[in-house]
């Protein structure tokens, strides 16, 4: 059986772990409720945008425009694919950081020149480590996301995908579906294609007319695309803030409650070891004052 | 009068979803009128103030951020980045940021950021031209 002090020495630990952990879910959840309250307010914007541009699409006349361009020219291992990989800051989130990374690890599995514009601390270094080509000059943090940032990495793309610097824009971030339920996704931002766009069922009798753009089709793709792309790119951070902290707060929860757990085992050993301490010394007492007894006699 | 559905979505919320009477928007190439019964249309937003008539006679003042505007079947929906009220807009820091603005702008940077300041300048002396305008119906 184990020494006294030695269980003791271990409860300790465990309990001043358990404070870390606890201290960790406290934030965590406090955060939680502000980011979903930040979900909640962004979601329609989100999912509208998605919705009207795959409405505008499915209306618009077959037509050239850059946005539109899928550069099928480039053969496939020489297309320049981006992704924007979210990652956390910090790492303590159960799995959050690994789903990422491996659907990450299966776009950079496919053939072509990947570049990675990493956001979160955590996933920078991950990758620096493996030496993949990551753009040093994007620094984003993901703590508390703004449409400032988020219009400042959308138009890093879409002057990068004019430019021609890159041909694919993906990224990859985790969806809350809801408060158990995490997805890590990904989706393409450029080209646009309207296929990728959940195609509405429409009943055949329905009347469906055409759309004018004003002042002209170009001119209002010019403008819709960049302020599409920086939505989404919001709308992904947002995403990805609310579900980092959904997951760091069930992680440290569970890791709360295990410490508990070991807690209560490791103080039934250390009672059984006082007791059995208690028990021999009593009995050596007793065997003592016998001895003594025996000898008086 | 006639009515229309109107949506105004902005990134950080709904901000309006009811009925309108008439609505003037920015448009790239000054102000646009929707009334009801529009044709089908989609526009192309630029920053600047709009207004909503929602009961007669009142009309609504709001500084809008880039966006597009959709008219489809007398429904009319905004999708903008920011959509404010003037009693939502802090002067100080519209100043603030127009300072800022107008600093970067001299300063030497590239196209790019260039655009980026000069729409960062024009939502800036939007919401101060908003604010502005109220600012003796105390």
């Amino acid at each position: 059986m184990a020494n006294i002090r030695e269980i003791q020495s271990r409860i300790n630990s465990v309990k001043d772990t358990m404070k870390i952990t606890n201290a960790m879910y406290m934030i965590s959840s406090s955060k939680m409720t502000q980011a979903k309250r930040k979900l909640e307010a962004t979601e329609p914007y989100f999912y509208s945008l998605q919705g009207e541009i795959s409405r505008i699409l499915r209306h618009l006349p077959e037509m050239h425009h850059p946005y539109f361009d899928k550069r099928e020219k480039i053969p496939a291992d020489e297309r320049k694919i981006a992704s924007i990989v979210v990652t956390g800051d910090k790492g303590l989130a159960g799995a959050y950081n690994h789903n990422i990374i491996k659907l990450e690890e299966e776009i950079l599995a496919r053939p072509g020149i990947h570049k990675l514009f990493v956001v979160g601390e955590l996933g920078r270094q991950y990758f620096a480590k493996r030496h993949i080509d990551i753009d040093t000059h994007f620094q984003y943090t993901v703590q508390k996301p703004t449409l400032h940032r988020a219009r400042d990495i959308g138009d890093v793309m879409t002057r990068k995908y004019l430019n021609g610097e890159l041909d694919e824009v993906y990224i990859v971030f985790t969806r809350m579906e809801n408060s158990v339920d995490l997805e890590a996704e990904v989706l393409k931002l450029l080209p646009l294609e309207r296929s990728s766009f959940n195609e509405m069922i429409m009943p055949l009798n329905m009347y469906r007319e055409a759309i004018d753009l004003y002042p002209s089709a170009e001119s209002v793709m010019d403008s819709i695309v960049p302020n599409y792309v920086d939505g989404m790119v919001y709308g992904c951070l947002v995403e990805a803030y609310a579900s980092e902290h959904n997951s760091r707060m069930m992680a440290m929860k569970s890791a709360t409650d295990s410490a508990n757990k070991l807690i209560k085992e490791l103080s039934v050993l250390y009672n059984r070891a006082r007791q059995a301490a208690i028990t021999q010394e009593i009995t050596e007492v007793c065997a003592g004052a016998r001895a003594q007894k025996r000898k008086r006699k | 009068m006639d009515t229309f559905g109107l949506r105004i979505i902005s990134s950080d919320g709904v901000f309006y979803e009811g009925r309108c009477r008439k609505l003037i928007i920015p448009a790239a190439d000054g102000e646009m009128g929707i009334l009801p019964n529009h044709e089908n249309m989609v526009i192309a937003m630029a920053i600047g103030i709009g207004k909503l008539e929602l009961t007669e006679g009142e009309w609504k003042d709001v500084a809008f951020g880039q966006g597009f505007a959709e008219v489809i079947n007398n429904r009319v929906t905004l999708i903008v980045d920011t959509a404010e009220k003037p009693e939502d807009i802090d002067i100080r820091r519209a100043r603030e940021q127009k300072e800022h603005a107008e600093e970067r702008l001299r300063q030497k940077q590239s196209i790019q950021e260039y655009y980026h300041t000069q729409a960062s300048l024009a939502r800036a002396m939007n919401r101060l031209k908003l604010s502005q305008n109220r600012r003796w119906n105390l």
